[in-house]
């Protein structure tokens, strides 16, 4: 038999898939011809799978510059008949918010899906954010869905949905579903190709004002139309048992585990619930239905009370009296569990808990004292240590000039740098968003008088790096930028980008570099460094710092996972440093309390680096006050 | 069909949890056997905790196993192993790989790492039985340190728990690996599944 992969057509078989991977082939099912994303933990292998069948199945994927950019694309392509999408994490939904925003009044031709990944208790973000919300303010319909089988198929339908009503759809999935596995029976593949076409109608598709006041009145109808049919969705299921006094009503992922916690308690038969896969709209006359039909309700939700509170408000406007609980008895923060939901459903029936939670906390907190410490960190041969490292032995070289006691503000950004803002290397100061190090630098520039110097990766450099870098020309900003260039978004699993040189379907492309366009848009001090010549790099970093308006750096090294892999294989081995005991002074310590690189350990009071973590780097070997690191 | 059986994996990024997880899925739908999971991906890459949940049966919704319902834990390293003592009951078992991994927060002296002995201890209190090897060193002994994690999963089979067929398992091993490293990756199995059946005995 051969072999089943995400993209053969062989109905009814099932395999064993990531739920993004899952999502994607939703999406493929349903005839997808054009995908945009830009990656963020956990949708990034979303496109990375449609992508890596996109020449075999005729579709065109690409990793946009931005997600405001990749939604953008999808649109037009929907608006040209073609089925289109643009997936993203939670946070790349707001830099998508503008458009996304204005897509809601004009409305979609081919289906259209935005798929966004939520992360609750942030694992992976800045933030936790409940995307629900967006849905509701752009009147757009959202689906949840409870499984990764459910993802799947919810996706393949979003398109179905979203050209019966001309509207875009977003659907939303959590780290839970993203990055859950299960075994999925695949559906038929759509082999309807159509030939993009763009019908004109510029009286609904320019927004101005006069043109807008005109579309939002049909945005409302449509969503009022999506309203009544959600009520049919196989995705909302009631089930009423039998003088049932309490009702769970829960909400995608939720659902199942409200599921497992009812099985768990043995109330199968006692309570009747509410399965929700459109968080909004609400299938209205099914929460009507099963509120008349019992006393007390519990809504089952991850994050914010959304599905709670219009619950309530469908209560009071039908006149319903039952008691709604829901954030009363769960966490608006991080992700719900069968534990949590199963204590909140035994405390409402009054049910002895099947576990003792009291105790398994207790436990918690005896063993907690007794655990390391074990941060993601910076790995062995990161070419950000030594970056990070530069810069602020640079930025406090000039910062002695400045006067005593004057500190320098390293505005950080999104991407393993991030990672740099813990002992030792204390390299970064803020970190709110994409492209924010850059920004906030500007505002820090004309608020203090103390060397600014901030970093951002390559991809985010061309995510959202460039218009703050204009803005520091034009507004003389006395500020240093040094572009991380380690040619690679390496957090979210190295996917290409503009400074690579190769698209999201592996096609050679114009390679862009971040000197030229900071050349380009008039900054007059422009340097390319090897942060591996410690001594070069940190001098560029002083002039650069020293340089009287806005000056940038790049500093160019090569991811060391990627080095890795590429040296493996051209089966170039890998030289690792050791410590020389005899000129080491054991109390120093310089390697371990300057640069917290992993492969550098203690080991019977001694410090040694581990060669099977070592890459070759040579920067500890660098700081050495005693020369006594050397290569084998 | 069993109708719940929940398998939880601790260890380090880089010790190929993750591997290990898509392993058993594999298996498991090839063996018409239901199966649900999640990992932590992304961060964990960069040398933090990876946690990876697997579960099976005709009873198994959602993805992640709940606080004390963990039938076997397999756990990587030792502290890592002990940071999911939570998952435990008096009747879960633990198959634990006694190579440490010390982080780079204590060199520093930000942690401290627990003794064994510790760990041992407080993981024994919490379960029904506990099955040690030194996986690291039963991997060298095959010639490719790499393979600790297939003596882990062997270990796993080892105990005869899982609904999921010998020959399957080793099937997918075999699909999952370039041809030169197969029989180093299933002589890495047998050694883990003898090994945990001796210790249970």
């Amino acid at each position: 038999m051969k072999k089943l992969t995400i993209s053969s057509d062989a109905p009814g078989e099932r395999l064993f898939m990531l739920g993004n991977e899952a999502i994607a082939r939703g999406a493929i099912e349903a005839g997808v011809q054009l995908a945009a994303a830009y990656p963020g933990t956990p949708s990034s292998e979303i496109l990375e799978t449609i992508a890596s069948v996109a020449k075999e199945l005729d579709i065109y994927a690409e990793w946009s510059t931005n997600e405001k950019v990749a939604f953008e694309v999808a649109l037009a392509a929907s608006l040209c008949g073609l089925r289109a999408m643009a997936s993203m994490k939670h946070v790349g939904v707001n830099v998508a918010h503008d458009p996304l925003m204005s897509a809601s009044y004009i409305g979609a031709r081919g289906g259209l899906v935005l798929l966004t990944a939520d992360d609750p208790w942030a694992w992976s973000s800045q933030i936790e954010q409940d995307s629900r919300y967006i849905a509701e303010q752009g009147y757009l319909p959202i689906l949840e869905p409870s499984s990764v089988e459910e993802a799947k198929n919810m996706m393949a339908d979003a398109f179905a949905l979203s050209e019966e009503f001309g509207h875009p759809f977003i659907v939303r999935s959590v780290t839970r579903i993203g990055h859950a596995r299960s075994d999925v029976t695949l559906g038929e593949i759509s082999k309807e190709r159509r030939k993009g076409f763009f019908k004109k109608d510029r009286s609904r598709l320019v927004l101005t004002p006069a043109e807008a006041r005109k579309d939002r009145p049909l945005m409302i109808k449509r969503f009022e139309e999506i309203g009544k049919r959600v009520n049919t969705l196989p995705y909302n299921q009631l089930k009423l048992a039998d003088g049932a006094k309490l009702s769970v009503i829960a909400s995608g992922l939720s659902y199942s585990y409200a599921q497992e916690a009812i099985e768990w308690l043995g109330l199968e038969d006692k309570i009747s619930v509410l399965k929700i896969g459109t968080p909004h709209p609400l299938p209205k006359e099914l929460v009507v239905k099963l509120l008349s039909s019992v006393p007390e309700a519990l809504v089952v939700e991850e994050l914010e009370p959304f599905v709670e509170l219009h619950v309530k408000a469908i209560a009071q406007e039908a006149n319903i009296s039952t008691k709604i609980h829901g954030k009363d008895l769960l966490p608006v923060m991080g992700e719900l569990s069968t534990s949590k939901v199963t204590e909140a459903i035994a405390q409402l029936t009054n049910s002895k808990l099947p576990v003792n939670f009291g105790e398994i906390e207790k436990l918690r907190e005896e063993t907690a004292p007794l655990l390391p410490l074990r941060p993601p960190t910076l790995c062995p041969g990161c070419p950000h240590r030594a970056s990070l490292y530069a810069i602020k032995t640079a930025a406090k070289r000039v910062a002695k000039d400045y006067g005593k006691d004057v500190v320098p503000i390293y505005p950080g950004d999104i991407g393993c740098y991030s990672l740099g803002y813990i002992p030792p290397l204390e390299s970064n100061d803020i970190t709110i968003c994409m492209g924010a190090g850059f920004g906030l630098a500007n505002g820090f520039a004309h608020a203090t008088d103390v060397p600014i110097i901030a970093h951002l990766g390559d991809s985010t450099f061309f995510h959202a790096g460039i218009p703050p870098l204009i803005n520091a020309v034009y507004n003389k900003a006395n500020i240093t930028m040094v572009v991380l260039d380690n040619s690679a978004t390496a957090m979210t699993g190295f996917q290409p980008h503009p400074g690579t040189g190769y698209t999201a379907t592996g096609e050679e492309t114009v390679q862009l570099k971040p000197e030229d366009i900071a050349r380009a848009c008039g900054v007059k001090f422009v340097e390319v460094i090897d942060p591996f010549d410690l001594k070069m790099a940190t001098n560029t970093i002083e002039k650069a710092i020293r340089f009287n308006g806005p000056s940038l750096i790049v500093s160019r090294r090569l991811c060391a996972i990627i080095e890795l892999r590429e040296k493996r294989e051209r089966r170039e081995k890998v030289i690792p440093y050791h410590i020389d005991q005899d000129k080491c002074s054991e109390k120093c310590e310089a390697c371990i309390k300057l640069l917290g690189c992993p492969a550098i350990i203690k080991e019977d009071g001694k410090t040694v680096i581990d060669s099977s973590l070592c890459t070759g780097c040579g920067l500890c070997a660098q700081i050495c006050p005693y020369k006594a690191i050397v290569q084998e | 069909m069993i109708k719940e059986l929940n398998i939880l994996i601790s260890g380090v990024g880089g010790q190929g949890v993750i591997l290990m997880s898509e392993l058993l899925g594999n298996s498991a739908v090839k063996d018409g056997v239901r199966i649900r999971g999640s990992e932590l991906l992304g961060m964990a890459v960069r040398g933090g905790s990876v946690f990876s949940t697997i579960r099976m049966g005709s009873d198994v919704y959602g993805p992640l196993t709940p606080l004390g319902k963990c039938d076997i834990l397999v756990g990587m390293e030792p502290s890592e192993a002990l940071r999911n003592i939570t998952y435990l009951s008096k009747s879960s078992l633990i198959i634990l790989n006694t190579a440490i991994i010390v982080p780079f927060t204590v060199p520093l002296g930000q942690s401290k790492y627990p003794s064994l002995e510790v760990v041992q201890e407080k993981l024994e209190s919490a379960s029904g039985k506990i099955v040690k090897l030194d996986a690291n060193q039963i991997a060298r002994g095959t010639g490719n340190l790499l393979t600790a994690n297939i003596v882990m999963l062997g270990a796993l089979f080892g105990t005869e728990l899982l609904p999921i067929k010998i020959e399957t398992i080793k099937e997918s091993i075999t699909e999952r690996f370039p041809d030169k490293l197969v029989p180093v990756n299933i002589k890495a199995f047998d050694l883990g599944y003898q090994t945990c059946q001796q210790a249970l005995k």
